[in-house]
């Protein structure tokens, strides 16, 4: 019960922060403000095109990927759109920069009006981060569809366009209403990209609008307001998307074929040139950072900013993916009994209030406090308290997510089995570690992932003197230092990529498909 | 389950109690030796390498016997707003680099004290009477065009405006160019900036939070006009021989920035804030100035390349700080408006 008053405690502070007193008050004019009105409407118009782009790109590339299993690299290709989810968005954003930007290696290529900065960089990016998600979402879904359908597709003669349509679009079809909604909800909270991407006011998000207003203009109560409008938008296509389902994108690659229809010659080529052009336009903003940094200057580079960085990132990722986990897992002692003495709705409650920072965005959560704690306390000293905390309460709801389910099956498998066994608590212990290792495993990993990209949080509790990796990353590009931005960001991304490979490597750890192979074995059911 | 609980209660107060050492530690390491440091606040390119940051430190470090330590943010606005955040328990004991378009707010909002030095020794074209701040260095906000793309450059700020020539300007919320920009617009437009500033925003290319990241862009071709200063070709001409980067005269008249640096009203190191700000109109300090921060000096007698003698003299427009300081709000909202059209 502890965690379930931390949780509300720092939510609770959070909102009667945002609340308002003294200085900082809501103001209703803001509203009719036409720069306001103009920065909401942006904020919608980029995460509509993104998530409609992500998705359309997403389709072909999905169907590839299920349609050609003998394609090589398949797997390594699904692993790296997890990676290209998860990737730290500074890190993309220095790669766009490296190619696209004014002296990009591609740039020259472009017309001469050509512009990165605004929303087009806003929507590579968010392309970018988003697309490989839908890719993963579309390929399983295509995977569901059983032997039948496409026999009776062949039998019935139907031509490639019919089948898309009477096969797969039915396949597909309730999956992407959900990812639209949940790709324009995280391009709606998206700071980072449109920090350091967007070109003036005029492409500015509501997001990075709270931001300005509290760090430009110290204007709390503009803020402020600009926060609830933020926290109503995304809160209610939260729970629109509660009402269209559940959406399962970390879930196991099912990996076997059974039954694949054959394709023409010349569409087999054209899935293998799509599949070898979206490797190339994966990899590339990675790859494009390596020459970026043979122009830094080694002799005067700050390598101590670098490694203190880096060890304060790792620091600050790992402290607040144990605390969530901690958290979590005291979080989920009162969901378990629920389920024992069948107390439904008693359980709903509980889900909601363990989970419920997923609806208030980061900035809105952290802006709360901000103004709450800044006349109270000294947030100089503490301000990495909150930061760690904050970033904690954040990544709650995705650790819930994978451990849950593998909490509740244990129950449901092993707790009457215990009890009538008379099982001591140690004992008891024995039998659930190796049930819960992956799941708890591949959720902490997951979380410190997460946490290490970390922007937003940082940008309002975070000391300049006292950087992380990220913020160091916008520093050097906000200078337009960007050999150091690409060293800075290559490091980043080697940083995650050897947490993965740890992770995967941990006994029993799979990171990407969390014991779901064993539970098959075990009960014939993946859920 | 017990056993697993109590084995996490202990992780977690054992976790606690890191995080609590943690802070005590870095609350330690604050507080020593603070008699010793001079924490000024200061914008990126004062520090840089090629800046006058790293002699001014070499010298003054040897005249003080004590540690003089900058933190730079991206532009001279954001220093004003990073202790307007940090209030009282800010560490700077200096901020320099606020401008004369915000010393009458870093005044209003009680952030420095009287400096208690004489003035006397100042250039008279600077007029300098004021009490809290101290000037370092002046220039003239002008845009800068490559004379190897541009032959014709503008001849007045209507010409650029109206023209399609891409420009690249600074953010007036975080930069001091950007809101010198900001009341040259007011100065020559007056009531008419919002259509002026939604023109300008047709061939804007982005507006960046400093000064910095906005010349670094425009050297590497991104734009055909940047807003910096009368005085920056000088850097080309003296330190990579070359012309090709010139100021573009404008005929209505440029607005002046006075830099200057002030003792903050919580330093705890008052005394050597003020041996700091004699030490930034001395002689061996205004040597420096204008050959690492590219601005004109504030006292008279100091001897310049002979770049600087081949600057354009521009006849000067704008409004007192006063003026500034009353109008700033409305202005930026103005501006937020007009450009995000």
């Amino acid at each position: 019960m502890l965690a379930y008053a931390v949780v509300i405690f720092m939510t609770a502070l959070a909102f009667y922060g945002l609340i308002g007193f003294d200085q900082a008050q809501f103001d209703a004019r803001l509203l009719r403000d036409s720069y306001i009105q103009q920065i909401l409407m942006f904020s919608i118009q980029q995460s509509g095109l993104s998530a409609l782009l992500s998705i359309l790109f997403a389709i072909p590339i999905a169907r590839t990927i299920h349609f050609m299993p003998q394609l090589p690299g398949r797997l390594v290709f699904l692993r790296l759109c997890l990676l290209s989810f998860i990737m730290p968005t500074l890190v993309l954003v220095t790669g766009l920069v490296a190619l696209l930007g004014r002296s990009g290696y591609i740039t020259p290529l472009l017309s001469e009006d050509w512009n990165l900065y605004g929303l087009n960089g806003i929507l590579l990016a968010h392309i970018y981060l988003n697309m490989p998600l839908a890719v993963r979402v579309l390929s399983q879904q295509l995977g569901h569809i059983p032997d039948t359908g496409w026999r009776l597709a062949q039998q019935l003669k139907l031509s490639p366009w019919q089948s898309f349509l009477k096969v797969e679009w039915p396949a597909i079809k309730s999956s992407l209403l959900m990812l639209s909604a949940f790709i324009f909800v995280l391009c709606f909270n998206s700071f980072a990209v449109v920090l350091a991407l967007g070109g003036g006011p005029g492409s500015t998000t509501l997001e990075v609008a709270i931001y300005q207003a509290l760090k430009y203009d110290f204007n709390l109560s503009e803020a402020l307001t600009l926060a609830w409008l933020q926290f109503a938008l995304a809160g209610s296509i939260f729970l629109l998307m509660a009402k269209l389902g559940k959406l399962n994108w970390l879930s196991a690659d099912t990996g076997h074929q059974r039954w694949l229809p054959t394709w023409p010659k010349y569409q087999q080529h054209a899935y293998r040139i799509l599949y070898c052009l979206v490797w190339l336009l994966l990899l590339s903003p990675v790859l494009a950072l390596l020459p970026t940094i043979l122009s830094v200057n080694w002799e005067t580079f700050n390598w101590i900013t670098l490694f203190t960085s880096a060890l304060r990132s790792l620091a600050l990722a790992l402290t607040s993916a144990l605390l969530a986990l901690l958290l979590t897992w005291y979080l989920l002692q009162p969901i378990r009994s629920t389920y024992r003495h069948q107390q439904e709705k008693f359980r709903v409650i509980l889900q909601w209030l363990a989970t419920h920072t997923l609806v208030a965005p980061a900035m809105v959560l952290s802006t709360g406090l901000y103004i709450y704690l800044l006349p109270r306390t000294d947030l100089d000293s503490s301000g990495i308290f909150w930061l760690i905390t904050l970033n904690a309460l954040l990544l709650i709801p995705f650790i819930f997510g994978q451990l849950k389910p593998r909490l509740i099956q244990f129950d449901q498998q092993y707790a009457l089995l215990s009890e009538n066994l008379k099982l001591t608590p140690k004992q008891r212990l024995y039998i659930l570690w190796p049930f819960i290792r992956p799941a708890l495993i591949s959720s902490f990993s997951l979380a410190v992932l997460l946490a290490l990209g970390d922007v937003a949080v940082f940008s309002i509790f975070g000391d300049s003197d006292w950087s992380t990796l990220p913020w160091l990353i916008y520093g050097y590009a906000g200078s337009y230092r960007m050999a150091e931005a690409a060293l800075a960001s290559l490091l980043l991304l080697l940083l995650c990529i050897a947490l993965i490979y740890l992770f995967e490597h941990t006994p029993g750890g799979h990171f990407r498909d969390s014991g779901s192979r064993k539970s098959k074995v075990k009960n014939g059911s993946g859920k | 389950m017990n056993l697993i609980h109590s084995r996490l209660q202990t992780l977690f107060a054992g976790f606690v109690t890191a995080i609590l050492a943690l802070f005590s530690f870095q609350a330690q390491a604050q507080s020593q030796n603070q008699n010793d440091i001079l924490t000024v606040y200061t914008y990126d390119s004062f520090v840089s390498e090629w800046g006058p940051g790293p002699q001014l430190k070499k010298i003054f470090e040897q005249q003080c016997q004590c540690e003089l330590k900058f933190v730079a943010v991206e532009d001279g606005v954001s220093i004003l707003n990073r202790v307007r955040i940090e209030g009282k328990k800010t560490k700077a004991d200096v901020l320099l680099g606020l401008d004369n378009g915000l010393i009458e707010e870093a005044r209003q909002l009680k952030l420095v004290r009287p400096h208690k030095l004489t003035t006397d020794h100042l250039t008279p074209v600077l007029n300098w009477q004021d009490d809290s701040f101290m000037p370092f260095d002046y220039g003239y906000f002008a845009f800068i065009y490559d004379n190897r793309k541009i032959e014709r450059p503008a001849t007045s700020l209507s010409e650029l405006i109206q023209s399609d020539a891409q420009v690249i300007y600074q953010d007036p919320r975080t930069s001091t160019p950007g809101q010198g920009l900001m009341t040259w617009m007011k100065a020559v437009y007056g009531d008419q900036s919002t259509q002026q500033w939604q023109q300008l925003a047709q061939h804007t290319v982005t507006v960046t939070k400093g000064w910095w990241e906005a010349y670094s862009m425009f050297l590497e071709g991104g734009s055909d006009y940047v807003l910096s200063y009368a005085t920056s070709p000088a850097y080309h001409a003296v330190a990579e021989g070359h012309e090709h980067y010139q100021a573009a005269l404008f005929s209505e008249g440029h607005v002046t920035q006075i830099e200057v640096a002030g003792i903050t009203n919580n330093s705890k190191n008052p005394e050597l804030a003020r041996d700091f700000l004699e030490f930034l109109t001395s002689a061996e300090a205004q040597k420096i100035i204008p050959v690492t921060n590219w601005m004109l000096p504030v006292i008279d007698g100091v001897e310049l390349p002979q770049a600087f003698s081949k600057l354009i003299q521009p006849k000067t427009i704008g409004f007192t700080p006063k003026e500034i300081s009353q109008q700033r709000k409305a202005w930026l909202r103005e501006w937020r408006s007009a450009a995000s059209q």
